[in-house]
């Protein structure tokens, strides 16, 4: 449409509806809309006879009103008016706005053999054209249709294609002309290739002289027998007639049993072209043709509700609920299961972490985890420089038992996954590299499904017990190997248990020496008062053998208490000290006494002295002091050797040991020199009678080496105590004086010293 | 040897039998059909292409090609009057009803010359009668209504494509026969004096399925039942191109379709569910025929399942 028709249009609108304005004001006139779906001029000259009808019938002017659909529309809108006769496409368009009840009447047409109540479509394509046979040769042509809301000329058309297919407003160029006759005159002049016309149009204009009926062809014919006219498409209920609501019911009531009387023959419905009305039909169908083709009131889809959607795909809905639910569920269960395992493992992870022992966990031999007390155990700070650690990697290269440690973790890690729990000792090696000895408890955690298996790992320290058994140990080793005889017994002294070196020096076997009282010195009872009292008691005693042998022991006895300080054994260790004491005496001998004849020695002799000389000044007596020099001993040692002087010495030692009295000493200072200690001598008499017993057992022959030998002596005396103080050494130089002044006198003399000649010298 | 007892023998030999189930379900589902308005559902959809694609409908001129086609197995359906079913089942045709196509309420009539104006005034008459069950109830229940017995009136058997022949060479006084004859003897100058009003729920027609060919074919009797139901609704919903299509494929008038179909009545699926869940409706239709039938073989008939529900669809698209 240019917009200069568009401007006429509405011009001829506003005419019109000003007309109708003032007609509608006039009493008692009935406007009846027509639509105009041909010429104006052809329906006016043909309606007019049945609007005079109807006036005539109901006594009112009826005033005939040819619309195109859309004045029809704008007229209902202003409602201008009373009555409308149109195509049920148009009439469903306007009930759908104007929610209108039905129609009174629908009409029935006039064909050249039977009349009828139905329409439908016809597809014409010109008489000489051959290129269009059958629908869907139409497919891309150029389709002249007189408008989009005509049911014969339109709607019937595009169903038929529909059903076979093809969306004719897609696929072909539809021209919109307003009119049938437009759109035949189009498809004549070759304008389009095809045409759309409601039915009877074709043979209205072949009546009218307007065509000849070769001058086109139908295609897609129907065999519809009675139908009176050619048609392309199935059929649809003809016109209706219809009152809009504000007509007088009564006037309605008369209108439509004027409009059921038409006869067939009454000059209206001749002018008509009609064979009168019948009882309005079910227009249902063409309502199922708008909705399906989707053109108005249809034309937009209906607002599908959660109702239609569920009643139509109920089951799917149902299916996918369903599924959905279940998934949702699979997915509340399996997080749930998550949530609950991390639970877990968070609980087992506190519970790993704050337990008191040591705990880890081995995944593919490597610590994965590791409580404090691990970590504090192994000496590390990080829990992350314990986790590049196995096992092997945390002990030392060897095991105790000699077994390399990465060969014997691994070992024992495979042993768990095959046989479960496994506990065993071993050696770790802190982080600072000190040892440390563990009993160790491997278990696997988790089913053998659960993908990458873990180990738990606990320690338990044991390095303290390791080293107290080390100790004791050592212990038990000093006690089976130690020289010391060594014993335990009870608080009563009942032997409870001996060492091998007790039944060594005792000559009692174990049998014969547990459960028997313990052998101690003297009263026992007191030793072991004693030991409890001090804690300790240390002696020495002679004591038998089992075979009688007597020896000297040497015994320590020890208390021993447990914690409460309650006394629980004694511990006795003892030795045989007889050898030693035997080598002490030797030594004793060999420092005092002269190791030829037996006889004190120089240092005897003046520990004699002194002891002689104290006594004498206490109890005020008299000693002397005799040095003996031997006459004439050199030239018996030249003539008779060494050994015979040494006899002779040994025989005169042994006289004058006889000679003296008990409590005098003879010590041999050396060669042939001795000295006589003659102690407690009370008078001169007594001194003399020593002195002079002395010079004649040493003068008396002795039998040496097959020959007999005869010797004097010379003694000088020194008494004590004197005029002088002197200390021992001073007295026997003095004696050693005198006997040089016995020499020099003649030998075989005694002198006393010269101090001492006058008066009484053996008088205190 | 002609194709009929071609196949008697190979049923006879087992070879039919054993090789027929494998090959079926490969071939499209074959149904009978004979002109009747209560059928017209099915030719409207095969017209409109409403029919599932493994169909065919094989046109036949009455309900004996159909039986005859059921017989000899060259169809696996066919629209029958319930009794031409049951009939053909104690024939040994495993047939089962399973789906009424329309209930006569006035289709089947007894037209008489115009002359006898009360049903009494049968006595003596030559009356036409198909022998079928459905005549002879008709007939049956025309003279209890006349108060007449079987040997007051002159029986005449005789087809009912043939009465208008009859009627129009004067050799019968009635007719016991149906639209569209009905129409066409009313037309020859007949009147109705009794019809199947007067028997409510007696005369059905309905979709016999060989139950041995449907039982691995349920999805295609479904379709089949969907597609009549599809006729069905164009027919009652769009009379205006409807019966246009009717009275071309019957070479009959509108008017005369019009009429015809206000003799039956045409279940729609919640009817049929109803009378194939179970209804007694049909059970005593049934017992009635067999009851009534002339035939030896058809008088001790059991009832049986006759009818079922299972190829029904839920509901309509």
């Amino acid at each position: 449409m240019t917009p200069r028709t568009a401007r006429f249009r509405c011009l001829a609108l506003a005419l019109l509806f000003g007309l109708l304005a003032t007609e509608a004001l006039a009493a008692q006139a009935l406007n009846l809309g027509i639509f105009a779906y041909r010429p104006t001029q052809v329906l006016e000259s043909r309606f007019q006879p049945l609007a005079d009808y109807l006036g005539a019938q109901l006594g009112v002017e009826v005033r005939l009103h040819i619309l195109t659909q859309e004045q029809m529309n704008e007229a209902l809108a202003r409602n201008q008016l009373d009555l409308f006769f149109t195509n049920p496409s148009h009439f469903l368009m306007i009930r759908s706005e104007r929610s209108l009840g039905g129609a009174i009447a629908t009409l029935i047409r006039r064909g050249p053999t039977a009349n009828t109540s139905s329409l439908g479509g016809v597809i014409l394509v010109r008489g000489g054209d051959s290129r269009y046979d059958s629908l869907s040769d139409l497919r891309n042509a150029t389709i002249a249709v007189p408008g989009p809301y005509f049911l014969g000329g339109f709607q019937t058309q595009l169903f038929e294609f529909r059903e076979i297919g093809i969306d004719l407003q897609r696929t072909a160029r539809l021209r919109v002309l307003g009119s049938h006759d437009r759109v035949v005159r189009a498809v004549l002049e070759g304008d389009v290739n095809a045409g759309f016309v409601r039915t009877g149009i074709i043979e209205q204009l072949v009546e009218e002289g307007r065509l000849q009926r070769d001058d086109v062809r139908v295609l897609h014919p129907q065999e519809l027998g009675e139908f009176p006219f050619v048609v392309s498409t199935r059929l649809y209920p003809e016109w209706p007639f219809v009152a809009l609501p504000h007509v007088d019911q009564k006037l309605v009531r008369r209108l439509a049993s004027s409009l059921f009387a038409l006869a067939e023959d009454h000059p209206a419905a001749r002018a008509g072209d009609i064979a009168g009305f019948a009882p309005p039909a079910d227009y249902q169908s063409v309502e199922l043709l708008a909705r399906s083709l989707r053109v108005p009131p249809y034309d937009r889809v209906p607002a599908v509700t959660w109702l239609d959607v569920l009643q139509q795909y109920r089951y799917w809905i149902f299916a996918v609920v369903l599924l959905i639910s279940l998934l949702a569920l699979t997915a509340i269960w399996l997080w749930r299961q998550r949530k609950r395992l991390v639970r877990e493992q968070r609980r087992l992870s506190a519970m790993v972490e704050t337990w008191p022992e040591p705990m880890l966990i081995i995944r593919r031999g490597l610590f994965v985890e590791a409580n404090s007390a691990a970590l504090q155990l192994l000496g590390y700070h990080r829990r992350e420089s314990l986790a590049v650690q196995g096992l092997a990697g945390v002990s030392p290269p060897f095991q105790p038992d000699g077994e390399p440690s990465l060969e014997k973790s691994r070992a024992l890690l495979q042993a768990v996954m095959d046989q479960g729990v496994q506990a065993c000792e071993w050696r770790c090696l802190r982080n600072d590299a000190s040892e440390l000895y563990v009993d160790l408890t491997l278990a696997r955690i988790g089913q053998h499904d659960d993908g990458e298996p873990a180990i738990l790992c606990a320690l338990h320290d044991i390095t303290r017990r390791k080293r107290a058994e080390a100790q004791q140990r050592l212990a038990a080793s000093v006690f089976s190997h130690a020289r010391e005889g060594i014993f335990i017994t009870d608080v009563e002294g009942r032997v409870i248990d001996i060492n091998d070196a007790y039944q060594v020096i005792t000559g009692y076997n174990r049998n014969q020496s547990i459960g028997s009282l313990v052998e101690l010195p003297d009263e026992g009872v007191s030793v072991l008062m004693y030991a409890r009292t001090h804690g300790r008691w240390v002696g020495e005693f002679r004591s038998r053998r089992q075979d009688g042998e007597a020896y000297i022991k040497a015994l320590t006895i020890t208390a021993v208490r447990d914690d409460r300080q309650r006394l629980t054994h004694f511990v006795g260790i003892f030795s045989d000290i007889t050898r030693l004491r035997e080598q002490e005496n030797r030594l004793t001998r060999m420092a005092h006494y002269d190791a030829l004849t037996g006889l004190p020695n120089r240092v005897l002799l003046a520990d004699r002295m002194q002891q002689a000389m104290a006594q004498a000044r206490r109890q005020g007596y008299r000693l002397a002091v005799a040095y003996i020099d031997l006459d004439k001993f050199k030239p018996v040692n030249d003539a008779f050797g060494h050994e015979a002087g040494d006899e002779l010495l040994v025989t005169l030692a042994g006289r004058m040991r006889t000679a003296l009295r008990e409590q005098d000493t003879v010590a041999r200072l050396g060669g042939d020199e001795f000295v006589a200690l003659l102690v407690d001598i009370p008078d001169r008499a007594l001194g003399e009678t020593l002195l002079q017993r002395l010079l004649t057992v040493i003068g008396e022959p002795v039998w040496v080496a097959g020959h007999s030998v005869q010797v004097s002596a010379s003694i000088g005396v020194a008494l004590y105590p004197g005029r002088q103080e002197l200390d021992g050494d001073q007295l026997l130089r003095e004696a050693d004086q005198a006997m040089y002044h016995a020499k020099q006198l003649g030998r075989n003399r005694y002198w006393i010293t010269a101090s001492d000649q006058g008066g009484d010298a053996w008088s205190p | 040897m002609d194709r009929r007892s071609f196949l008697e023998i190979m049923i006879a030999t087992g070879l039919l039998g054993a090789g027929l189930p494998g090959c079926s379900s490969s071939q499209p589902l074959r149904m009978g059909l004979h002109p009747w308005i209560g059928y017209e559902s099915l030719y409207l959809a095969e017209e409109f292409g409403w029919l599932p694609q493994r169909v065919r409908l094989l046109h036949g001129a009455s309900a004996t090609d159909s039986l005859q086609g059921l017989a000899d197995g060259q169809l696996d359906a066919a629209a029958l009057t319930l009794d031409e079913m049951l009939r053909a089942r104690n024939g040994g045709l495993p047939l089962v009803a399973a789906l009424i196509m329309d209930v006569s309420a006035g289709a089947d009539v007894l037209m008489v010359h115009p002359a006898i104006s009360r049903l009494p005034e049968l006595a003596g008459k030559r009356i036409a009668v198909e022998p079928s069950a459905l005549g002879e109830l008709m007939l049956q229940r025309a003279l209890e209504r006349a108060g007449l017995a079987a040997s007051d009136i002159q029986r005449v058997d005789l087809p009912v494509n043939r009465h208008l022949e009859a009627w129009q060479q004067g050799a019968i006084d009635a007719s016991v026969c149906y639209e569209p004859v009905a129409s066409l003897l009313a037309a020859a100058g007949g009147e109705r004096l009794f019809d199947s009003r007067q028997l409510p729920d007696t005369i059905f027609d309905v979709l016999a399925v060989n139950a041995e060919r449907g039982a691995n074919r349920s999805q295609d009797v479904t379709e089949l039942i969907l597609a009549h139901f599809r006729g069905l609704d164009h027919l009652v919903r769009n009379p205006h191109d409807a019966l246009y299509r009717v009275a071309s494929r019957q070479q009959v008038s509108v008017a005369v379709v019009r009429r015809s179909l206000a003799g039956i009545m045409l279940p729609d699926l919640a009817a049929n569910h109803r009378y194939l869940a179970g209804d007694s409706r049909i059970e005593r239709a049934a017992s009635q025929m067999i009851g009534l039938a002339s035939d030896s073989d058809t008088s001790d008939a059991k009832v049986g399942e006759f009818y079922s529900a299972r190829w029904l669809p839920r509901r309509l698209p």
